[in-house]
């Protein structure tokens, strides 16, 4: 008479490895905490999560504090793994400045600043009088001239203050990349459409701050709410430090402010 | 005369031409009216000259940095030695790799490297290098690298990590500062 298959009558060893297997990893979930979903991360800009985002009532700023920045390019790597930039290519960048005491200007930023400032530079004669770092980045004008010559209205600036590049849209003209007084634009190799720094508008939307802001060990660049009166850069901009914005003759209203920048810095 | 009396006489019946210019007209107001609405993306022109849609698009670009909170949630251990020392305002993702590359919906990914000899002599060398004369002395503390394992009486061959914990640098400094000062006055 043919028995019935089933499972105790097949390798007893498989059968025993399968309960054992079944009691143990079962006992581990209930132990182990479960990463259930998304991970919970706090959230950094305050009062962002609990409530629907306004897109005319957000004012939000960048502060680079030149005076705190030590040129080691956090923010660098932060950025390009953030976006995947792509080689040669970058969305923020630190600059060298030395200054000799005939008030030339020598600048320099090896790989944007990428690979940090492992050397001195040594090409230089004349004894150094000043020496700093300025981190640049977009500076989300409240009069971009980067968004007047698009002529497909690919690059725009969103009711909330931020100015962003519809990659849809883009025809890769590259007009907004000769109109940018700040260079902040580029063209991507590989879509060829213009890219520039959005402030991490994904992140900002999300509570975040962006991850320059975030990787940066010693608070060189800070961003917050404007409308928020505790915030830490409506305090910065309320103090007395010396807070300019680059270019200004050119009237596109930035809203990155440099805390401590020299004249210098173009 | 002549002409005058017969130009107010002679009113012109004959409007085809005024027609064609009106049929004209309309068609064109028409099909531009249409090639717009087809042509012209959904949702272009809510708040400007560009797709209003463009600004949830945008918002909704997937992160890959996390925060150091979200790294030290499950990294228990480390967490207490970063954060009790000097480097706890280091971020993780810069020095391991991004958030995105090791965990997905709280499960694990992929390995992030750990530096290791060389590689944690430029590392650290990035921020404490005193040759790079831009550095502000009251943000950071500098050093030039083989004189201070000179000072030290250390071998010149020894990477920063063989002193100092990366996380917390003065950990053991601090610890065999304590072990002999207890020696020293007991």
């Amino acid at each position: 008479m043919e028995q019935p298959e089933s499972i105790f009558s097949g390798d007893r060893r498989q059968f025993i490895k399968k309960v054992l297997k079944g009691t143990i990893g079962g006992s581990l979930l209930l132990v182990l905490p479960a990463g259930a979903g998304n991970l919970e991360v706090p959230e950094q800009i305050t009062g962002i999560r609990n409530r629907p985002w306004e897109l005319s009532e957000q004012n939000f700023a960048f502060i680079v504090d030149i005076t705190r920045c030590i040129g080691c390019g956090s923010c660098c790597v932060a950025d390009k793994r953030e976006f995947n930039v792509p080689d040669g290519h970058y969305r923020t960048w630190v600059e060298r400045y030395l200054k000799d005491f005939d008030d030339a200007v020598y600048v320099d930023s090896p790989k944007g600043g990428l690979d940090g400032y492992q050397k001195p530079r040594t090409d230089i004669k004349k004894k150094i009088r000043d020496t700093f770092f300025v981190p640049k980045l977009c500076n989300m004008c409240q009069e971009p001239s980067c968004v007047q010559v698009c002529p497909v209205g690919a690059t725009y600036r969103s009711p909330d203050g931020f100015v962003l590049v519809d990659s849809d849209r883009c025809v890769g003209c590259a007009y907004c990349i000769q109109a940018c007084p700040y260079s902040a634009r580029f063209l991507h190799p590989v879509t060829r459409t213009a890219e520039k720094c959005t402030w991490c508008y994904h992140r900002v939307r999300r509570g975040l701050l962006p991850a320059c802001v975030s990787v940066c060990p010693t608070g060189a660049r800070k961003f917050g709410d404007l409308n928020d009166p505790e915030s830490e850069v409506t305090q910065i901009l309320k103090g007395p430090g010396v807070i300019t914005v680059l270019k200004k003759e050119m009237g596109n209203w930035p809203a990155l402010y440099y805390k401590g920048l020299r004249r210098e810095v173009v | 005369m002549r002409d005058v009396i017969e130009g107010g006489d002679l009113q012109s019946t004959y409007n085809s031409h005024v027609k064609r210019i009106v049929v004209g007209l309309i068609v064109f107001v028409v099909l531009g009216f249409a090639g717009k609405k087809l042509l012209a993306p959904k949702s272009f022109g809510v708040y400007g000259h560009y797709r209003a849609d463009a600004i949830e698009e945008a918002a909704a670009v997937d992160i890959r940095h996390g925060t150091n909170a979200s790294c030290l949630s499950c990294h228990a251990f480390e967490a207490k030695i970063h954060l009790s020392g000097q480097h706890r305002t280091i971020s993780c993702e810069f020095c391991h790799g991004t958030y995105a590359d090791h965990a997905k919906d709280g499960k694990k990914i992929g390995t992030l490297p750990v530096k290791q000899n060389e590689e944690i002599n430029t590392l650290c060398l990035r921020c404490h290098n005193r040759a790079i004369q831009a550095r502000p002395e009251e943000v950071i503390k500098t050093i030039i690298m083989p004189a201070h394992l000179e000072d030290q009486k250390v071998k010149t061959t020894h990477f920063c990590n063989q002193c100092h914990h990366v996380h917390a640098p003065l950990r053991y400094i601090n610890r065999a500062k304590r072990i002999v000062g207890i020696q020293e006055t007991g």
